[in-house]
């Protein structure tokens, strides 16, 4: 079948695009969609976090990015298999691991401003 | 009640953003101190991925493409991409409505992660021409 959005051909049983992620429209309205997952509404995508993940791996310095952008590799690689149950768990685990190196970065500079504090605040006390 | 919260954290994010690219334009982060430093250098000692993209960006933003490209080549890279995500979001937040987007392969996301480790461990060689891709290295004589 044809996508609507970029009009690559994809197999009859994919259900999103392999060209361009959006989710295909049955051929006929009302044919039933292939149940291998949850079927999203038409014109939504699966998100994968990439931007946000590349953003924490440079920003935040941290191996939980490089595991965010795996996962957002895989949410585009299972997009293009069709296994859009797999995307969306993909896709959580993208969004969690982006989270927890953003989480981490923000730790990290509140302790270093926190150590600073100390240190003017010993600095102080000492003299 | 949990998507109101997600929308306050996603809009102070964005305004913590516009904050530090205006204070990015103001202070040179390579002579001012008004800028943390790389927590991973400051613990190891070693350059990461991300080490000299604040001073590339405050390049950027006053027009010094070489400049920037010496602080951090492949932020200099991606810095058009991530920017066109986060401006695609920004819009996305205030009118519901997205810029186009573009599928990319799972192939060439993996190869962006191979890319950026090389590029970690290239940049802490000592040796030329590795030792080219440290923070600044290509603006020395």
């Amino acid at each position: 079948m044809f996508c609507s959005q970029c009009g690559a051909n994809n197999p009859d049983n994919a259900q999103v695009c392999g060209q361009c992620g959006k989710q295909l429209q049955p051929a006929a309205p009302g044919a039933p969609l292939q149940a291998t997952g949850t079927v999203l509404p038409p014109g939504m995508t699966v998100q994968n976090y990439l931007v946000f993940a590349i953003l924490t791996t440079i920003f935040c310095c941290l191996p939980a990015g490089i595991v965010a952008i795996v996962y957002a590799a895989q949410v585009n690689g299972k997009l293009q298999m069709g296994d859009l149950a797999g995307a969306q768990q993909a896709s959580k685990n993208a969004k969690m691991w982006s989270l927890i190196s953003l989480g981490v970065a923000l730790g990290g500079m509140l302790l270093y401003f926190l150590l600073i504090m100390a240190g003017v605040m010993g600095g102080m006390f000492h003299h | 009640m949990r998507n109101t919260h997600w929308r306050w954290l996603k809009l102070g994010l964005f305004t913590a953003g516009g904050i530090a690219v205006a204070m990015l334009f103001v202070f040179d982060p390579a002579t001012s101190g008004a800028f943390p430093p790389c927590p991973f250098r400051y613990l190891t000692g070693w350059y990461c991925p991300g080490c000299g993209s604040l001073r590339a960006m405050h390049q950027l933003l006053h027009g010094n493409l070489h400049a920037a490209w010496a602080m951090n080549p492949l932020m200099v890279i991606f810095l058009p991409f991530v920017a066109y995500g986060l401006a695609s979001r920004a819009l996305f937040e205030v009118s519901g409505r997205e810029l186009p987007r573009f599928f990319i392969p799972a192939s060439c996301i993996r190869a962006l992660c191979v890319i950026v480790i090389l590029f970690a461990i290239a940049r802490n060689l000592p040796l030329y021409p590795f030792n080219l891709l440290a923070p600044g290295a290509m603006l020395r004589p």
